[in-house]
C-alpha cells in the first residue's frame, strides 16, 4: 500500500515535469522566445522597469504596513483594529486591474501610478499578515512577560515580533507575488514592464511576444515565492520552527 | 525656493487630479443609465467564474480526498497547485494563448475558465484535504468499529464533517476568481473587467469606479452567498 | 511582607471580585489561596504585581504600596510563574531563564554562573538544556524552567499561579516536593494560587481560602482542617479532612506531645521511623500488618511503640487545642 502510494506520487510528479519539459521543448523549437533572443536590450529595460516597479511599491508597503499592523495591536489602539482588518479584506476584492486604473486617474500615466496603485495593494496582506502573526502570539506568554516586568516596548521586540516574524514575511511574499502579476497590468497605465510584451502579443496574436513577455514574468514570481519561502525559514528563529512542528505532529 | 512653493508645485497637480474626481451623483448617473450594459456584464461574469468554480470542485474535492489516503501524493498535488497559484494571471493567459492556438481557442472563455480552474484547485485541494485528515481519529475509529466500509465511513462521516471546511476552501476560490475575472476580459472573456478596461481606454474615471465597484460588490454579494449555503449544508451537530 | 490592606476589586463599576481583603504574607512563608473557580483567587494574586488594578484599599510589600511602585521596577523584583509556564519559544532555555538578569544588564559571567546554579536547582543539567528550546523540553521541564525562570534575580518574593496544574499527577507531586526542598532552602515569600486542596495541604504554611471574593478562612493547614470555619470550608477541604490533617504531624510530634506506649510483647509489631507522618502511621495500622508500630529514631534507637488508640488520643488534643 505505502510502495504503490509513493509510486503514484512519483508519477504525479514526472508528469508534472514532464508535462513542463514539453512545453518548453515546444516553446524552444517553434522560436517563441525569439523575441528574447533578438532584442536583449529591450528585454533587461522592460525586466528592470518590472522589477523597479515591484521593489519600490513593496518596500515603501512594508515600511507603512508593517509599523501599522504593530500600532493597531497596541492595547491603547486594538480597538481601531477591527477597522483595519475590515478594509483590508474589503480592499482586496477591489480587483488589481481597478486599483491600477484608478491610481492612473489621480498621477496620470506613467511608473508613478503604477508603484503607488501596487503600494497600496500590497499594504493590505502585510498589515493582516502583521495583525494575525501579532494578535496569534499566546496571552499567557504576553501575562508572564508583564509579570517580569518587561516594559511594552520590550514585549514587542524581544516576544512578539520574533514570534509574528513567520506570518509578517508570508505577508510580504504574498504581496509581492501578487505585485509581480500585477506590475504585468503596469502596461495599461504606461509605465512599461515585461507585460509591455504580453499585450503586444495579445494584439498582434503574436507567440513569440507573448511567451518572451509571460514566461519571464512567470519564473520571477515563481522564483520570488521560493526565495521568500527559504527566508521564512532562514530568519525565523530555531524555537519557533520547533514549535510550529510540535503543534502539526 | 520656500517650502510652501515647493508643496504648491508638487500638490497643484495632485490638487487637481481630486477635484478632477467624479463625485458620488456621477457614480450614481452611470449606473441608471448604463443599467442594462452592467447588468449584462455582470451575468457574464458570474458565467464565466461560476462555471469555473463548478468544473473547479469536480476536480479538487474527489484529489482532495484522494490526498487524505495518500500523503505522498499529497505533497507533490499541494506543490503543484501552489506553484499554479503562483503564476501571474495575465502571464498564464500569455501562456496559454499559444498552446490554445493549437486548437483554435487561444482568445476566448476557454483559457479563462482554464486560469480559472487552474487558480482554484490549491484552496479547494487544500482544504478538502486538511478538513477530512483533521477528522477526529476516534471518530474515525467509532465507523471502522461498528462495520462501515471505507465508502460508506467517507460518505456519511468524513464529508459532513468536512464540508464547512471545503465551503471556505471554494469560497476562497470564488472570491479569488472574480477578482482574476476581470483581467479575463484582456483576452477578450468578457465580464465586469470589460468596464474598467474601456474606461482606461476612454480615461473615464467614472467608469473605471463604477467597474471596480460591481467587481467588488459582487465578491462581497459571493461571499455572503456561498456562507449562507456552507451554513444550510453544514450538519447541525458539526455547527458550533 | 505582602500585607493586604482593605483591598477590594471591581469590575465594571458594580460587579465586586474581591471584597475587603485583609491578610498578611510574613517574611519567609508560603501562603496558599485556594478556592473554587471565580473566587477571586488569581485575580488578588494579579494585584500584587499590578497585572490587575486595585479599586480600593491597598496592597503593601514590603512597606511600600504597590499601587505607588514603579510597575516595571517592582515586577522585576518579584518572581512569577504560571500554569502554562509562559516560555517564550524564539529563545532558548538559558535566555528564557536569564530575562530578567539580562533586563538588569548583569555581565555575562554572572548571569552564566547563575544560570548553572538555578538548573542544579530545580534538577536539570544546565549543560544539557542551555542551548535548546522550550518546545523540545517535556511539561514538568518546562515547568522546571519556568520555577528557574522566576527565581532567576533570587526575588524575595514570588507569586506562582497555579505552576504544577497542568502537570499529570505523578510528576505534579514530583515537582510539589522538589519545590518544598527548593523553598526550605531559599526562604521565599510566596504567594500561591491553587485549586487543590491537598496541594495546599502538603505546600503551605498558611491557606486562605476564598469564596466569592471574600476570605472564608485564613489559617494554618491543620487548623484548617481540624477547625473549619463554617460549613463551606467543612464542605471544601471535604469529609476526610481529619485524615488529611495526619499528614502534617510526624510521629515524633506525638511522641512528644503523649508519652509513648511500652512495647507490648503480646502483640504483633512493625517499626517506623519517627519522621514519617500519622497517615502513614494510620494505614499501617489499618492494613492489619501489625497492631503497634515500634518508632525509632534515624538511628534505630527504640522510643516506645503508637497504637491507633494513642493516635486517636494525640487527635482529640489537636483538634481541642486548636479552638
Amino acid at each position: 500500500m505505502e510502495r504503490t502510494n509513493k509510486i503514484i506520487a512519483l508519477i504525479i510528479k514526472l508528469v508534472f515535469w514532464g508535462l513542463l519539459v514539453a512545453f518548453f521543448v515546444w516553446a524552444f523549437t517553434n522560436d517563441m522566445f525569439s523575441t528574447i533572443v533578438e532584442q536583449p536590450d529591450t528585454f533587461f529595460r522592460l525586466l528592470g522597469e518590472h522589477v523597479t516597479i515591484v521593489l519600490l511599491s513593496g518596500a515603501a508597503a512594508v515600511l507603512l504596513a508593517v509599523p501599522l499592523g504593530i500600532f493597531v495591536t497596541r492595547p491603547k489602539f486594538r480597538k481601531s483594529e477591527w477597522l483595519i482588518i475590515g478594509i483590508a479584506n474589503l480592499g482586496q476584492t477591489v480587483p488589481s486591474l481597478a486599483v491600477l486604473a484608478l491610481a492612473m486617474g489621480f498621477l496620470g500615466i506613467g511608473i508613478s501610478a503604477a508603484i503607488v496603485a501596487l503600494f497600496v495593494y500590497s499594504l493590505l496582506p502585510i498589515i493582516q499578515n502583521t495583525i494575525a502573526g501579532i494578535d496569534s502570539v499566546d496571552d499567557d506568554m504576553i501575562d508572564a512577560a508583564k509579570g517580569m516586568g518587561l516594559t511594552n516596548s520590550q514585549i514587542l521586540w524581544k516576544i512578539e515580533l520574533p514570534n509574528a516574524l513567520t506570518s509578517i514575511i508570508a505577508g510580504v511574499r504574498t504581496a509581492l507575488v501578487i505585485n509581480i502579476g500585477t506590475a504585468a497590468l503596469a502596461y495599461l497605465v504606461g509605465a512599461g514592464g515585461l507585460g509591455v510584451w504580453i499585450f503586444t502579443g495579445i494584439r498582434l496574436f503574436d507567440n513569440a511576444f507573448l511567451m518572451s513577455g509571460a514566461v519571464p514574468v512567470t519564473l520571477l514570481a515563481i522564483l520570488i515565492d521560493y526565495l521568500f519561502k527559504w527566508l521564512q525559514f532562514a530568519l525565523v528563529p530555531k524555537g519557533l520552527r520547533l514549535a510550529r512542528k510540535a503543534q502539526n505532529s | 525656493m520656500g517650502i510652501t512653493k515647493k508643496v504648491e508645485v508638487y500638490l497643484g497637480p495632485l490638487q487637481e487630479k481630486f477635484r478632477r474626481c467624479p463625485p458620488i451623483s456621477d457614480l450614481i448617473d452611470y449606473f441608471t443609465s448604463n443599467f442594462t450594459f452592467v447588468l449584462g456584464y455582470t451575468w457574464d461574469h458570474i458565467k464565466l467564474v461560476g462555471s469555473a468554480i463548478i468544473i473547479a470542485i469536480v476536480i479538487g474535492v474527489p484529489l482532495g480526498i484522494y490526498c487524505s489516503v495518500n500523503k505522498y501524493a499529497a505533497s507533490t498535488i499541494l506543490q503543484i497547485a501552489s506553484i499554479m497559484m503562483t503564476i501571474p494571471s495575465l502571464a498564464l493567459f500569455g501562456i496559454m494563448i499559444p498552446i490554445l492556438s493549437l486548437i483554435n481557442e487561444g482568445i476566448g472563455t476557454l483559457p479563462a475558465i482554464i486560469a480559472l480552474v487552474l487558480y482554484s484547485q490549491l484552496p479547494i485541494i487544500r482544504n478538502t484535504y486538511t478538513a477530512i485528515s483533521n477528522v477526529d481519529p476516534d471518530i474515525r475509529d467509532a465507523a471502522n468499529g461498528i462495520g462501515l466500509t471505507t465508502f460508506q465511513r467517507l460518505y456519511k462521516v468524513e464529508l459532513p464533517n468536512a464540508i464547512p471546511l471545503i465551503m471556505a476552501g471554494v469560497r476562497t476560490a470564488t472570491v479569488l476568481n472574480i477578482g482574476v475575472g476581470a483581467i479575463a476580459t484582456l483576452i477578450g472573456a468578457g465580464g465586469l473587467g470589460g468596464i474598467i478596461y474601456q474606461g482606461i481606454l476612454r480615461n473615464n474615471t467614472t467608469m473605471i469606479l463604477a467597474g471596480a465597484l460591481s467587481v467588488a460588490v459582487l465578491a462581497l454579494i459571493a461571499d455572503l452567498f456561498l456562507r449562507l449555503i456552507e451554513n444550510l449544508f453544514t450538519p447541525k451537530g458539526v455547527k458550533k | 511582607m505582602i500585607h493586604f490592606n482593605d483591598v477590594t476589586k471591581v469590575y465594571n463599576g458594580n460587579v465586586k471580585a474581591i471584597e475587603n481583603m485583609n491578610f498578611n504574607v510574613e517574611d519567609g512563608e508560603l501562603v496558599i489561596m485556594l478556592g473554587p473557580s471565580g473566587c477571586g483567587k488569581t485575580t488578588l494574586l494579579r494585584m500584587v504585581n499590578q497585572l490587575e488594578s486595585i479599586t480600593d484599599g491597598d496592597i503593601m510589600l514590603n512597606g511600600k504600596s504597590v499601587k505607588q511602585s514603579n510597575k516595571i521596577e517592582m515586577r522585576r523584583n518579584i518572581g512569577y510563574v504560571i500554569q502554562s509556564n509562559g516560555l517564550f519559544p524564539n529563545m532558548n532555555i538559558e535566555d528564557n531563564a536569564m530575562i530578567v538578569p539580562n533586563l538588569l544588564g548583569w555581565d555575562r559571567k554572572k548571569m552564566r554562573d547563575r544560570f548553572n546554579t538555578l538548573m542544579e536547582l530545580v534538577g536539570l543539567n544546565p549543560d544539557q538544556y542551555r542551548k535548546r528550546f522550550p518546545h523540545e523540553l517535556s511539561g514538568g521541564q518546562q515547568q522546571r524552567v519556568g520555577v528557574a525562570r522566576a527565581l532567576a534575580a533570587d526575588p524575595p518574593v514570588m507569586l506562582m499561579d497555579e505552576p504544577f496544574g497542568a502537570l499529570d499527577p505523578i510528576i505534579r507531586t514530583h515537582l510539589q516536593e522538589e519545590f518544598l526542598q527548593i523553598q526550605k532552602e531559599l526562604k521565599k515569600t510566596i504567594l500561591f494560587v491553587s485549586h487543590d486542596i491537598d496541594e495546599a495541604v502538603k505546600m503551605a504554611d498558611k491557606i486562605a481560602l476564598l469564596k466569592g471574593g471574600q476570605m472564608m478562612q485564613f489559617a494554618e493547614p491543620a487548623k484548617m482542617l481540624n477547625k473549619p470555619a463554617n460549613s463551606f470550608v467543612a464542605e471544601f477541604v471535604g469529609q476526610d479532612r481529619v485524615l488529611k490533617s495526619m499528614s502534617l504531624y510526624t510521629v515524633k510530634d506525638l511522641a512528644t506531645a503523649l508519652t509513648l506506649k511500652p512495647v507490648s510483647e503480646s502483640l504483633e509489631a512493625q517499626n517506623i521511623n519517627e519522621n514519617l507522618s500519622l497517615r502513614v502511621a494510620i494505614s499501617k495500622l489499618l492494613n492489619q500488618e501489625a497492631d503497634q508500630l515500634i518508632v525509632e529514631n534515624n538511628n534505630g534507637t527504640n522510643k516506645g511503640s503508637i497504637t491507633l488508640d494513642l493516635i486517636e488520643q494525640f487527635l482529640h488534643r489537636e483538634i481541642k487545642e486548636s479552638v
